[in-house]
């Protein structure tokens, strides 16, 4: 299973990359929203892994994107802070989680694992 | 402003001067004209005195001719010898010197020896009725003075003058005398002296008599209005005039009839009449007689029996005294005008001392919309009211401060808690990352079972550290959460009505009007007050800072849709001034935080931004539209189920 991990703090992507690879799942990285919507063509990952802001474009434009492209994969929106306005505006998107940061590699399968198995179910 | 109110006082003090100028120019002028008509009437009489010498000089005169013949060598002789052609000789000598239209002499028993003019009748048996004469027989001493003679008078003793000489119809037996009948008759002096037998006395031999005829004389009213009338040249118009009447007829006088004739035949009223000849009195009247005004005198004139016969008058042309009476109303006028003049320049001076403090006062105000806090309004006045103004003054400048600092320091309450709150965000978001690695990191290197226990446990302390640290930063941004809404249902009406009394004095010192028309039966809706009351001041603080003295703010509010948010159910505040507008480069600007275009240290820049952040965390928006020169409208509109949303996601989170 494919995971694309976006952001643009390098930290946040390399520990992503470590504690999932850890579950076994395959991670890919992004550091921008337009790169992430790239590797998406190509890779067709089975999770969402965003963060909220970034420069340029935000994890907000990256979902209404791949929603206007019919995609519908789910994703869990991460930031170290957001307004309610911004959690309201992903929630709209089709955010299926919301996760705060910094959080423990616990907190991190939890969610994914959340995620997946709504999905199975 | 003040220039109105120093034009009332120089308007009242004007009305005033000019109150009591006209009244005192009135009651002068009424004045003066009485004093000078009393002055004429005075005038009047004694010209009509001077008249009546001059009338009795005339007589006299007459008597004296007479008197001169008699006591002439050899008139007795001739009398007594009867020669009558020396006689008449002397006579017609007389009359010539003396101007005398009759004379002759009668014989004792009335006949008349001879006479000027005429043929004698010393023989003619029914002697003609000759009054003098009879009446200088019956008493047996000279007369002189006023006749009134018939028509056949004249025919006898003036026959060439009968003809020239314009009659009356006249009442020889009196003015009422019933039962006779008037005949045609006319006015003279005269005058009769009795002829003795020797000088002075014994027998009555005849009388001498004579007269002059006084219709159409010119002599006597001629030489009384150049004996009367000053030595003053004056125009023809309006000179005095003398004037006999025989009864109410002018039959001599100088007064002239619009053709330029003598007025001679016309009449006067039957008032004079009634005042002079029939009550004997002397009397003044002023009135139009013959186109021109005239203070006239009259006196009557009795003829040698005692009876009122006519009259003496004399009239002085109002125009004489309207001169002086116009060049002292002329004075008068001036000196009012002046008057007036003085009391306007103390007008004004006294408006000015009492305007000093006002215009102080003006200067102060005008000094505190323009944002000076502490305006010097003088010395207070010794003036009690105006003291109370000044005091008034400053306590409302102190009370409206104390109210602008408690909404500026609301402001800056609210705008500290979005800078807190931005902080926090930033820190959080800079600080969160790292943690994320830092964690992530530190718990990998727990799992791994090839550590020794020393690590493992100096791990556990980075871990904990880190933990702590989290902490730190969530309880932050909590806090920053937590502080922002205290919500609670709120009138929006209310809540502004609230906000405007807060910056109502300072609206009204800068001069404008601010006006809200709430909304009809508009929803509560849940907010926090504190925080929508700081946007609201904010935003009219704004307004007012864009307007000019005399402009306008106009506030409503409104049910309204959300305009974003179809379907959204909400109430939409609209705040609008016709101040200097902005520039449409800057509309896209004004919301984000330290964009500011007022001066350096008068606005912080946060304002609008954190407007906007308050707002948008109510759940509503800001919308704003500009012209430049024309104005500014905010338009916020707030949800009305906010506080629903809220809970439904806070349930799912």
């Amino acid at each position: 299973m494919n995971v694309l991990v976006v952001d643009d703090e390098g930290i946040v992507l390399e520990s992503c990359r470590k504690v999932l690879e850890a579950e076994g799942l395959d991670v890919i990285s992004a550091n921008s929203a337009d790169e992430a919507l790239l590797i998406f063509e190509k890779t067709l990952p089975g999770l969402l892994l965003i963060d909220l802001k970034m420069p340029v474009h935000d994890g907000i434009y990256l979902m209404k994107e791949l929603k206007n492209r019919n995609i519908d994969t789910p994703a869990i929106v991460m930031s170290g802070y957001s307004t309610e306005e911004t959690i309201k505006e992903a929630d709209s998107m089709g955010a299926c989680r919301f996760l705060p940061k910094p959080f423990t590699p616990d907190e991190l399968v939890e969610a994914v694992r959340q995620v997946l198995k709504g999905e199975n179910q | 402003m003040f220039h109105s109110t120093r034009l009332k006082f120089i308007f009242t003090f004007l009305c005033v001067s000019f109150l009591a100028g006209g009244i005192s120019l009135f009651i002068g002028a009424r004045l003066l004209y009485d004093a000078v008509l009393r002055e004429a009437t005075n005038q009047t009489r004694l010209a009509l005195n001077a008249a009546e010498d001059v009338y009795h000089t005339n007589v006299r005169f007459v008597d004296l001719a007479l008197n001169i013949t008699t006591l002439g060598m050899g008139f007795r002789n001739s009398f007594i010898e009867r020669d009558v052609p020396d006689l008449v000789d002397r006579l017609e000598r007389m009359a010539k010197n003396a101007d005398l239209d009759f004379t002759g002499i009668a014989l004792s028993d009335g006949r008349i020896l001879c006479r000027i003019g005429g043929e004698s009748l010393a023989d003619s048996v029914n002697p003609p009725d000759n009054p003098i004469v009879r009446l200088v027989l019956d008493k047996g001493a000279s007369l002189s003075g006023t006749l009134v003679v018939s028509r056949s008078f004249l025919e006898n003793e003036a026959p060439d003058r009968a003809g020239q000489i314009q009659l009356y119809p006249f009442n020889m037996a009196g003015p009422d005398a019933a039962g006779v009948e008037s005949q045609e008759a006319c006015m003279a002096i005269a005058a009769a002296i009795p002829i003795f037998e020797y000088r002075t006395t014994g027998k009555l031999l005849g009388v001498l008599y004579g007269g002059r005829l006084l219709n159409q004389s010119t002599e006597i009213v001629d030489s009384a209005q150049k004996s009367v009338f000053f030595d003053e040249i004056q125009p023809e118009t309006t000179m005095p005039t003398a004037t006999i009447f025989f009864d109410t007829v002018r039959i001599a006088t100088n007064m002239i009839d619009p053709q330029g004739n003598r007025a001679i035949g016309t009449r006067v009223s039957d008032e004079v009449k009634q005042q002079v000849i029939i009550r004997g009195k002397e009397w003044t009247e002023r009135g139009e007689d013959l186109s021109d005004q005239y203070i006239s005198a009259f006196m009557p004139i009795a003829d040698i029996f005692g009876k009122r016969v006519g009259m003496l008058s004399v009239a002085i042309p109002e125009s004489n005294y309207s001169g002086v009476q116009q060049e002292l109303i002329v004075i008068f006028i001036a000196v009012t005008f002046l008057g007036a003049l003085i009391s306007i320049g103390m007008g004004f001076f006294a408006a000015r001392r009492i305007m000093a403090p006002v215009l102080r006062l003006i200067k102060a105000s005008r000094e505190v919309s323009e944002g000076n806090v502490a305006p010097d309004i003088g010395p207070i006045s010794k003036d009690k009211e105006m003291a109370i103004l000044q005091k008034t003054f400053r306590d409302m400048v102190e009370s409206m401060q104390r109210r602008r600092m408690a909404s500026q320091s609301k402001i800056i309450q609210s705008e500290k808690q979005a800078s807190v709150g931005r902080l926090a965000a930033g820190v959080a978001h800079e600080i969160n990352n790292p943690l994320t690695g830092v964690l992530t990191y530190t718990h990998m290197l727990l799992r791994r079972t090839d550590i020794d226990d020393d690590i493992r446990s100096d791990l556990k302390v980075i871990v904990q550290s880190t933990e702590r640290v989290r902490k730190i930063v969530k309880g932050l941004l909590d806090f920053s959460r937590q502080t922002k809404l205290d919500p609670e249902p709120t009138d929006i009406n209310r809540l502004m009505d609230a906000t405007i009394k807060l910056v109502e004095n300072q609206a009204l010192l800068k001069g404008v009007g601010v006006h809200f028309e709430p909304g009809d039966s508009l929803p509560m809706i849940v907010l926090d007050r504190s925080q929508i009351e700081s946007v609201f001041l904010n935003m009219i603080l704004n307004a007012l800072d864009a307007t000019n003295p005399s402009d306008e703010i106009r506030i409503t509010s409104s049910s309204a849709l959300s305009a974003n948010d179809i379907g959204h159910q909400g109430v939409e505040v609209t705040i609008a001034d016709n101040g200097c507008g902005m520039p449409p480069e800057h509309l896209n600007q004004i919301f984000e935080p330290f964009f500011s275009t007022k001066d350096v240290g008068k606005g912080t820049g946060l304002g609008l931004s954190v407007s906007l952040g308050i707002v948008k965390e109510h759940g509503g928006n800001i919308r704003v539209q500009s012209e430049l020169g024309k104005g500014t409208t905010f338009f916020i509109w707030l949800p009305i189920d906010r506080e629903g949303d809220a809970h439904e996601r806070a349930g799912s989170r």
